[in-house]
């Protein structure tokens, strides 16, 4: 496949949810590659975290989370930490990154990050590092909605 | 020039752009917390060209300035 290496703004969001047969797609699409060893997948799920902050009503339940993003600098940005992991893990093979905007339930998936490589030491060591550069760099912003209709912003810490 | 505005802090403004002229971040700065007064109590970044800048910076109006609230990817 053509895909590796190559320098080009990959499109990372979807709208809606990731289809969890989405992943099995994704999986079989990497049949045809006998240099893979290792497929290490991390997914993303929206959790029905409970919270009580001083401002807020004690134990309200997130029900979704609504994710929009400055989508030309999370994508600039996104190409910049590709391009670092693949020279820092030269036998990954490939890597995937999808991430949901739009109102996500509690309990569907929002993030996907997927690599390949020859043994699976690159591929665990890659997808570790691009969710923690995805979460702390892309400019992507999530409204937690909660069971009594009100909101609050996430921050990633 | 124009100023994209994000999440949170287009919440509070109401809008997701505003107008502001300004020949230097610092201005800029002081600009949009005349403009939004929430901004000087929220935590945020401003992104010129789709970077991150922490710096003062001239800037020409030719620039794309966008304010950024915490991030939540994940």
């Amino acid at each position: 496949m053509s895909e590796v290496r190559q320098h080009k703004v990959k499109d990372i969001f979807v709208d809606g949810p990731i289809d969890p047969s989405f992943v099995g797609t994704s999986i079989a699409k990497h049949a045809t590659r006998q240099d893979i060893g290792a497929h290490e997948i991390f997914l993303g799920q929206i959790r029905a975290d409970v919270v009580g902050a001083d401002d807020r009503p004690p134990n309200n339940v997130v029900i979704a989370i609504e994710y929009t993003a400055y989508r030309e600098m999370a994508l600039e940005t996104m190409t910049a930490i590709r391009e670092e992991a693949f020279v820092r893990w030269p036998e990954m093979t490939c890597l995937h990154v999808h991430h949901s905007l739009g109102t996500i339930p509690v309990g569907q998936l929002c993030f996907m990050v997927f690599a390949s490589s020859k043994h699976r030491q690159q591929a665990r060591e890659a997808v570790a590092y691009v969710v923690d550069r995805i979460k702390s760099e892309l400019p992507i912003f999530g409204k937690e909605i909660f069971v009594d209709n009100t909101h609050q912003w996430k921050r990633n810490t | 020039m124009e100023v994209l505005l994000f999440g949170m802090i287009a919440e509070k403004a109401n809008t997701d752009r505003v107008q502001i002229s300004a020949t230097s971040l610092s201005e800029l700065r002081t600009a949009l917390i005349s403009r939004i007064p929430e901004l000087d109590r929220m935590s945020y970044a401003i992104a010129v060209d789709r970077a991150v800048v922490h710096t003062d910076l001239a800037l020409n109006g030719t620039e794309e300035i966008a304010v950024l609230p915490p991030f939540a990817g994940g």
